[in-house]
């Protein structure tokens, strides 16, 4: 780095959201490509995907190493502490993101290779879109400070299990009809399970965001639906 | 260097005069010679400070006059700012120092557009706050640092309509010459969602028609071959093929009108409609014209909310009756014999209340969600029927063109599977929502195990009712305040005793 620029204190907040928020642009493309390769049958794509994950990881070390320094040497209080606070916890978020869609990514190639199954695919993008549209709110809430959009993006949590568990079913009804399909429909399984934990992540983090704004926990607890992911 | 160089020219001349005299002092006149040495060490102190304060003061009149400076050519006309902020594309200056200073990236420069379209404040701010598409910002660092201009193309996901940009960078000459560390870029944007919406609808217009129209085709032909053939002179059985063909030919005129409806829809998706449409009114025009065919089944369609004529909200009058249209007509199709239809019409209706529900235990999905924030207050429409119901898996497919609910009985297989995928699109032109609710069958499967919270409970003993009910809700221009709204409660058939 250089060090003929003496920043400022609160340039290098800047600098932190700023490093967040392109992180947060890394994962929704890595999570809409990792989609997109698996509706569209795409290995180049799934396997960019899989090359690309790196960088996030990257990043996240670099805003965690930069949030660090700036506690001990800076010392913020209050409104500044909060915020450096929420961008380490963003950081993670965004890179366990990218992890899921890495995995994503990787089971897309597999299934390249068995038959097709456009609905079943279908529903795995049509969850990828909700799931993406929630990151895409929750980054835009987090870049404009903006507390209702991360209060309804946190509220519609249930959303993503309704969807998961039709697709559940859906799969299960595939598998009993036609054996053959049982592997390539358990990797779909488990794209649907990480889309479902990608939209966890969003509503974590839309509560990292809230609390960085107001400084307030939420009190109530999330709505949650009847999800079979709590047999677990 | 250069720019210091400049400095010289505005020495005093008395300063350099005082100078000479000194020296010249010093050949003629016996002074000590430290007395003069330290006499020309204190003139060459000023001196030096002087032009440290010129220099500073120069390179911060240069900082502040660098924006304007760096568009203006000429004297007279429009500078090149004004040109640019007119330009309808979005036009960026992007300037940046280092690689790995991301935060440093900022926007110097934008045009109308760029404020509008990507929210950027008047006295810019970071690219990524912006922009976040990594391409992009790839882009712009070839820009930045490697010299290189370059174009890609993007998706940017505006919600629930798609948008496809392409963006060209490119580097700009320096501004700054003894800043060597400021490099700058021009980001220049183009949305061509209407013409890459225009080549998908293309090809799926002609990959679903060729698709859909195969199956009605192959029939007709097998009956025509038949009616050449073997049943050449078969009275009977001629009349029953032809009306075999007549109703497939019918399907398929229906599946054409559908599908260019629905193609036609798709095309207007991303431009909001203008006008004002009466929304109680469009239901009470939809419910009379299916008075005749709720009557056959002996459905009483009911329809409950305000007083037509009094909130118009914004939308396409012919698009809004579609939607209503479709909704009742499904309803209908599913309705036991002797049953009710209700359509429930609410105003001021917010986000979490549309898609609040209203009953525990029925399965509920959001088929289309507005984006958030834009609008405040939605006028809801509410169509529900007792009918078999959908089970809960269903739901999330039932937009989906050609989608149908296996192991349905729906009477007459009269419909295309489009009717939902055109509602969803015409509520997604007009920036609604869609929900759907329902409550279906109750069978003893492991599934009902599964359902209830990890608690193996056991079933109810009376089976709930079934219902079906589709939610559309439509983006007001405003509150109404229905604190006093006159409700109205209609039956469609006591109004038809009414009119006779
Ligand atoms: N009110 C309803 N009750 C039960 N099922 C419904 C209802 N509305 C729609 N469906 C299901 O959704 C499917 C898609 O509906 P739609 O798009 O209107 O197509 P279509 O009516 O032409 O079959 C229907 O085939 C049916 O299975
Ligand atoms: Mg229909």
């Amino acid at each position: 780095m250089n060090n003929h620029i003496v920043k400022t204190y609160g340039d290098e907040l800047d600098q932190l959201s700023a490093e967040v928020v392109l992180m947060g642009g890394l994962a929704e493309a890595q999570v809409a490509d990792a989609v997109d390769a698996v509706a569209r049958r795409d290995v180049a794509l799934a396997q960019s995907v899989v090359a690309r994950d790196h960088k996030l990881d990257e990043l996240e070390k670099d805003i965690e190493r930069k949030c660090i320094r700036l506690i001990a040497l800076r010392q913020p209080m209050a409104e500044d502490l909060r915020k450096t606070v929420a961008a380490m916890k963003l950081a993670t978020a965004l890179e366990r993101t990218g992890d899921l869609a890495k995995n994503i990514a990787k089971r897309a190639i597999v299934i390249s290779e068995a038959e097709p199954m456009t609905p079943l695919t279908r529903s795995i993008e049509r969850m990828g879109k909700l799931v993406s549209s929630r990151l895409r709110d929750v980054l835009d809430a987090y870049k404009g400070g903006k507390v209702e959009l991360a209060q309804s993006v946190w509220a519609s949590d249930t959303e993503v299990d309704e969807h998961y568990n039709a697709l559940f079913r859906e799969l299960l009804t595939y598998m009993m009809g036609d054996p053959r399909t049982i592997s390539a429909c358990t990797h779909l399984l488990f794209m649907a399970k990480n889309l479902e934990r990608i939209g966890d992540y969003a509503t974590n983090m839309a509560e990292h965001i809230h609390f960085e704004l107001t400084g307030e926990d939420y009190v109530e607890s999330r709505p949650k639906a009847n999800t079979l992911s709590n047999l677990e | 260097m250069d720019n210091r160089r400049s400095v010289w020219h505005i020495i005093p001349a008395g300063s350099v005069i005082g100078v000479g005299v000194l020296i010249a002092m010093s050949f003629y006149a016996p002074l000590h010679p430290f007395l003069i040495f330290v006499a020309l060490l204190i003139v060459a102190y000023t001196m030096f400070k002087y032009l440290v304060l010129l220099g500073d003061a120069e390179e911060k009149i240069r900082a502040l006059k660098a924006p304007e400076k760096q568009v203006k050519v000429q004297p007279e006309g429009p500078s090149f700012q004004e040109v640019l902020r007119a330009v309808p594309d979005p036009v960026m200056i992007v300037s940046g120092h280092e690689p790995d200073d991301i935060a440093a990236r900022r926007v110097i420069f934008a045009n109308a557009a760029a404020q509008r379209i990507f929210h950027i404040a008047d006295r810019g701010g970071p690219l990524v706050s912006a922009i976040r598409v990594p391409e992009v910002l790839e882009c712009v660092d070839e820009a930045l640092f490697g010299g290189i201009s370059g174009s890609v193309d993007f998706e940017m996901s505006g919600g629930a309509r798609d948008q496809f940009w392409r963006a060209f960078s490119a580097p700009l000459p320096m501004e700054n010459k003894h800043d060597m560390a400021q490099r700058l870029a021009l980001l220049v944007l183009r949305d061509e969602t209407d013409s890459r919406r225009m080549e998908r609808m293309r090809a799926d217009f002609l990959a679903n028609a060729s698709h859909e129209l195969r199956t009605p085709l192959a029939s007709i032909t097998g009956f025509i071959e038949t009616l050449r053939g073997p049943a050449r002179d078969d009275e009977k059985a001629r009349d029953k093929f032809l009306s075999i063909m007549g109703a497939q030919a019918d399907r398929m005129g229906r599946l054409i009108a559908d599908l260019l409806s629905l193609s036609r829809i798709e095309m207007s998706e991303h431009v909001p409609p203008s006008g004002e449409t009466d929304l109680p009114l469009a239901v009470r025009d939809v419910v009379d014209s299916l008075t005749v065919i709720a009557q056959q089944k002996n459905v009483k369609l009911r329809i409950e909310g305000p007083k037509p004529g009094l909130y118009p909200i914004i939308g396409d009058r012919d698009q809004i009756l579609q939607v209503v249209q479709n909704l009742v007509d499904n309803a209908l199709k599913y309705a036991p014999q002797n049953s009710e239809v209700s359509i429930e019409i609410c105003l001021d209706v917010t986000l979490p209340q549309a898609v609040a529900l209203s009953d525990g235990k029925a399965a509920k999905l959001v088929l289309l969600r507005p984006d958030r924030n834009v609008h405040d207050y939605y006028a809801r429409i509410t169509v529900r029927d007792n009918g078999p119901g959908i089970k809960r898996e269903f739901l999330p497919r039932l937009a989906e063109r050609f989608y149908r609910v296996e192991g349905q009985k729906s009477g007459d297989r009269l419909g295309t599977g489009l009717g939902l995928a055109i509602v969803k699109h015409i509520i997604n032109r007009h920036r609604g929502g869609l929900v759907v609710e329902s409550q279906g069958p109750v069978s003893a499967s492991d599934d009902d195990i599964l359902e209830r919270d990890g608690k193996v409970t056991a079933l109810p003993q009376i089976a709930p009712q079934t219902f079906t009910a589709f939610s559309a809700y439509f983006p007001q221009s405003r509150a109404f305040g229905t604190a006093e709204t006159p409700r109205l409660v209609v039956d469609a058939a006591a109004s038809l005793k009414d009119a006779g």
